[in-house]
């Protein structure tokens, strides 16, 4: 389970590092630039905030098959010693 | 027990990722200036790059590990090769939907049919295909082998497809492809693109040793299920 | 060398002499792209749509279309009728298995070609000029198919979605294949030079080569019990 609990700790910590690193920059670029085009600065903002989505949902989905097979390890299956 | 190694290995390869993707995040919002001719559109460059770096390097693992599965019979390649499989086609997957959003500013166009993107494209199918293929048997060693001949297939396919798909626009103007290793380009723009690279290559196998890792204990599990105790595993290590 | 040929042409005859006995597959992938040709022909506004500006690259997907059919059964015939484990115990080589179910598949596709072609012909009212050059092109852009056919068929028939997941894994690894069928074929009947699609050849034998060394090479793992 410590496995469990430290890969989502960092992968949260990551996320909202780089989420908040993003939001700041965006505001500020969108109060300074208002009357310019804002397009790009969205396609940017949403090119990485995908980019952290993907990844986080990548660790996210391996911690839970991981997590689904150590209750299955624990529950029903053969002991092993392990 | 093997498990607490890779662990200690992910960490150790995330830590310096996490730091180094934070770093990027600062050269890139903060520090890096903006690129003249294309704006501010041209900073997703800095996560385009080092995500299609990855994928490439994860499909040359995937064949690489897939040809020596094939030829040693070691179950660990075989684990190696569909923990980078999953990798390649997720960063793929960040290529194809980060590239449409620089190009609609760049080019005024979501999709083009030029030839990165078309040769991008049909290499996520195949990894795709990679993918299901390994669940669509009902002996898993016979998935494994089949998806291992498609992963050397879909290097071999590379350089051809990319080939021919150049020849098929070969009218498209190169100039848009820009290259920040050029004459022009800031310095700071290199060091930004170099410091994604190596972020996203850490970041790349700290995941990917993770996954290895359920890898191997979905096969420990399936194998201690079947009452033996994991010759595979246990005889590739020999 | 005489005798692995020899296994080959074992394989070869074996196949072709099953086919000709049951016409089963030859049946299905004529009728097949017959029926798409009526298709084709409804679904393109003649009276817009010059037939002969895109006729190569609908009689390159008619014949693919028909060819996935025709190879996703190449094996499962002999795998119900249990004769896929007999070879694999006989003395024949693996790569001469592969390249016996190859050569059989090639002639079965271009058998179907030849009438796709016709057909074409006939319903659009196309001219072939050319017609040495195209035979060539044709030809050689058959012989990727069927190579790479053959062996994600081997590979299809023991999945269990075996008739779908057949184009799934063939479509990606074919389309610069056709990029350059289609090139060739269709500059070829515009009555084009031969020189200008001297490139397009070179690509699709490179094809081809890859295809059958590759799936020489691999076969034995696919079929490994």
């Amino acid at each position: 389970m410590r496995k469990k609990g430290l890969s989502f700790s960092l992968a949260i910590a990551f996320v909202l590092v780089a989420t908040s690193l993003l939001m700041a920059q965006g505001a500020g670029d969108i109060s300074q630039l208002a009357r310019q085009n804002l397009r790009p600065y969205w396609h940017v903002f949403i090119a990485y905030i995908l980019v952290w989505l993907i990844l986080f949902g990548w660790v996210v989905s391996i911690a839970r098959r991981l997590g689904r097979i150590e209750r299955g390890l624990q529950g029903s299956g053969p002991p092993s010693g392990r | 027990m093997q498990l607490t190694g890779l662990r200690r290995t992910g960490v150790l390869l995330a830590i310096p990722g996490i730091a180094l993707v934070l770093l990027l995040h600062w050269q890139v919002f903060f520090w890096v200036p903006t690129e003249v001719t294309m704006g501010v559109i041209q900073r997703i460059y800095y996560v385009h790059v080092p995500s299609a770096w990855v994928a490439f390097m994860a499909f040359g693992i995937v064949a690489a590990c897939s040809a020596a599965y094939l030829w040693l019979g070691d179950e660990r390649l075989d684990m190696a090769a569909v923990s980078a499989a999953e990798g390649g086609v997720l960063f793929t997957t960040i290529v194809l939907l980060t590239g449409p959003l620089w190009a609609r500013t760049a080019w005024g166009t979501w999709w083009t049919w030029e030839p990165r993107l078309t040769s991008t494209l049909l290499l996520w199918f195949i990894y795709v295909g990679y993918l299901l293929l390994r669940g669509a048997t009902d002996s898993p060693q016979r998935g494994k082998r089949f998806a291992a001949v498609l992963g050397i297939l879909g290097i071999l396919d590379i350089p051809l497809i990319h080939l021919s798909v150049t020849w098929f626009r070969s009218l498209h103007p190169q100039a848009v492809v820009m290259r920040p290793e050029g004459p022009q380009a800031d310095p700071s723009m290199v060091i930004t693109l170099l410091t994604g690279l190596a972020a996203f290559t850490l970041l790349f196998f700290a995941i990917m040793t993770y996954r290895y890792a359920l890898e191997r204990l979905t096969v420990e599990r399936s194998t201690a299920f079947a009452g033996t105790p994991a010759p595979s595993v246990a005889g590739g290590g020999a | 060398m005489t005798a692995y040929l020899n296994q080959v042409r074992i394989i070869v005859w074996r196949d072709l002499t099953v086919e000709l006995r049951s016409r089963e597959r030859i049946a299905a992938m004529g009728g097949f792209a017959v029926l798409v040709a009526v298709l084709i022909y409804y679904a393109i506004d003649l009276t817009i749509v010059r037939p002969r500006d895109v006729a190569a690259g609908l009689i390159w997907m008619t014949i693919l279309f028909s060819g996935m059919l025709g190879f996703g059964r190449a094996f499962a015939m002999d795998l119900e009728q249990d004769q896929l484990q007999g070879i694999l115990l006989s003395p024949i080589s693996r790569g001469a298995f592969y390249l016996g179910k190859t050569i059989a598949n090639f002639a079965l596709l271009t058998a179907v070609e030849a009438l796709v072609f016709t057909v074409f012909g006939g319903f659009f009212n196309l001219s072939y000029g050319g017609t040495a050059w195209l035979i060539v092109a044709v030809v050689v852009a058959t012989a990727g198919v069927a190579g790479l056919g053959t062996l994600l068929g081997a590979i299809a028939v023991h999945t269990r979605p075996s008739d779908s997941i057949l184009p799934l894994l063939a479509f990606p690894l074919l389309i610069p294949l056709v990029i350059h069928a289609v090139m060739a074929t269709g500059r070829l009947m515009a009555g084009r030079p031969p020189a200008e699609v001297g490139g397009n050849l070179r690509m699709l034998a490179a094809f081809a080569i890859l295809f059958l060394a590759a799936g020489t090479v691999l076969f034995r793992y696919v079929v490994e019990e």
